[in-house]
């Protein structure tokens, strides 16, 4: 077991508005989330000693941003943006995905290289296609996929869905209840971008093809807005405004697929197994101990292959598992509760983390799983950087 | 500006060969398929990189393959993935196994098939598109004629 478990705490929770474009700079938008953040937790920007993200941006060709405060938001520049920069004693910044920031803001604060770590994502949305190759060159791993059009991330994912239909004779019908009650939830979030828009089976049936059997609803929503995280000791966090979620545990991937290929069926399959034998281990708990899940849904399939890799479900019973409404509020594990990053915006994975310790301090409201002990939230595909936590209820 | 210059522009993107991979194009482009082999433990390996990913070996070469494949995977792509494929909708891309060894996998279009007609592991052989004076794409068609 980790031997930190249960002494870090995530003390407050903020987000700026989560709109499609927003004409806000993204820096002032990532204020409004950490300024959120700290109040939340009862502190101000005085307190704030710690702060880490992973700032890219990610689009498929066409330029990729790089302009900082619209494109992105580096912690330094995001620290003088505050007027912290002379009281940071931590900065964390990773290439992976935001919540390996978050697994290095957790050691400072553990360790006690800084008292109060603010994780952050910031993501834009930038005008024109978010996936657009128009390079007459394409190099490096792109050289593999561009000439052929599979420059697509869906589409990546819908290779991973196809050979898991055939192989267990499934089809997007199965997949619809998921869809339908994911967005239910969303309506109980006020965060959620798709507020005030549910959906019918039908609509899921229908909707419009990106890369078949991967269809726009199967595609988290690209959002302009940050979420942030406050961390801090679980015994400082007794002493702040919230109920404390205790950090129980946390797991980062290394398993890549061959390189000729984004990703497959077995290879998430096993990298994901691979982090669940490192976040069991890490916290010391097992699949029966979570009694709410919050799976990455960057794209839908993730959701059922991380119970599978979890070994919540047998391989090939995960879709089965969403499809007769296990997953669903008063399921036998809520999944997503406030709909995930398919209900309420794209953010990496900020929305596996805040649902999850949430859940775990009583703050989910009409969407709230009663008695929430033990929540888990992973993020990613399961291949290398995925990382997953464990939060737990402050029972002392 | 018109839809007519935008198509005039759209240029499909071409490989842009780097020390590992030239001479998988180079084989592509005179009309064979091959693929990087470790001399040490004999692993094939795609894509091609400067040291083998089993053992470590530094000593790699090309050799020809027999173009066999089996279909891994697919999609059928519906949202175009830039300017040069906006008219080659819906767009097939199969993930194929090469039958020299489990997990030897390629991305490749599938000209010839229809969706409806492809299963897990039908039968592939590659062929060679040309894309431009200097670049040939190893693609692969469904062995039978079935589409």
């Amino acid at each position: 077991m980790w031997a930190f478990a249960n002494k870090v705490a995530v003390a407050g929770i903020g987000y700026s508005a989560l709109t499609r474009r927003s004409e806000t700079p993204l820096v002032q938008l990532a204020k409004d989330a950490i300024d959120t953040a700290l109040a939340d937790a009862g502190l101000t920007r005085r307190d704030l000693d710690g702060i880490a993200t992973s700032p890219g941006m990610p689009r498929y060709g066409g330029a990729k941003g790089t302009v900082e405060g619209v494109d992105v938001v580096t912690p330094w520049y995001l620290g003088e943006q505050l007027g912290v920069q002379n009281q940071i004693a931590y900065t964390g910044w990773t290439n992976g995905m935001v919540t390996q920031a978050f697994i290095d803001a957790a050691m400072a604060v553990a360790s006690g290289v800084c008292s109060h770590a603010v994780v952050y994502r910031a993501l834009h949305v930038p005008a024109g296609s978010y996936i657009n190759f128009d390079s007459a060159y394409a190099s490096g791993q792109d050289q593999y996929f561009a000439p052929f059009g599979f420059s697509v991330p869906p589409a990546w994912a819908a290779t991973v869905l196809r050979r898991y239909f055939e192989m267990f004779g499934y089809s997007r019908e199965d997949m619809a209840r998921y869809i339908v009650d994911n967005r239910a939830n969303t309506q109980l979030n006020p965060n959620g971008y798709w507020l005030g828009k549910t959906l019918e089976r039908d609509d899921y049936l229908d909707a419009r093809m990106i890369a078949d059997p991967m269809s726009i609803l199967d595609c988290d929503i690209p959002v302009d807005g940050c979420a942030a995280i406050l961390l801090t000791s679980a015994e400082r966090a007794r002493d702040l405004r919230q109920k404390p979620a205790l950090l129980s545990g946390m797991a980062a991937g290394t398993h890549s697929p061959p390189t000729g290929v984004p990703m497959t069926l077995e290879d998430i399959w096993t990298g994901c197994e691979q982090v669940a034998d490192r976040i069991w281990a890490s916290s010391g708990m097992a699949p029966g101990d979570m009694d709410n899940a919050h799976l990455y849904d960057g794209f839908s399939p993730f959701v059922f292959l991380w119970l599978e890799g979890l070994g919540i479900c047998k391989r090939g019973e995960g879709l089965a598992f969403l499809r007769d409404g296990h997953a669903a509020l008063g399921g036998k594990l809520p999944i997503n509760t406030g709909g995930g990053a398919l209900g309420e915006g794209r953010l990496h994975g900020m929305t596996q983390m805040i649902e999850a310790a949430s859940q775990v301090s009583d703050r989910c409201g009409e969407r709230q799983v009663p008695g929430a002990r033990r929540a888990i939230a992973t993020i990613s595909n399961g291949l290398t950087k995925s990382t997953a936590f464990v939060f737990s209820r402050d029972e002392t | 500006m018109s839809d007519t210059s935008e198509k005039q522009e759209a240029v499909r993107p071409r490989p842009f060969p780097d020390d590992a991979s030239a001479d998988y194009w180079r084989a592509a482009n005179e009309g064979r398929l091959a693929i990087q082999r470790c001399r040490q433990c004999r692993h094939w390996n795609h894509a091609p990189s400067m040291n083998c990913p089993a053992c470590g070996s530094v000593d790699l070469a090309f050799e020809d393959v027999s173009g066999e494949a089996k279909l891994f995977s697919w999609t059928e792509i519906h949202h175009s993935p830039g300017p040069a494929f906006a008219d080659k909708l819906p767009l097939l891309v199969g993930i194929v196994e090469l039958v020299e060894q489990p997990h030897l996998l390629l991305v490749a279009n599938l000209p010839g098939s229809r969706a409806e007609d492809l299963r897990l592991g039908m039968p592939l052989q590659v062929e060679f598109e040309r894309i431009s004076e200097d670049c040939a794409l190893p693609q692969f068609r469904a062995v039978g004629g079935q589409s």
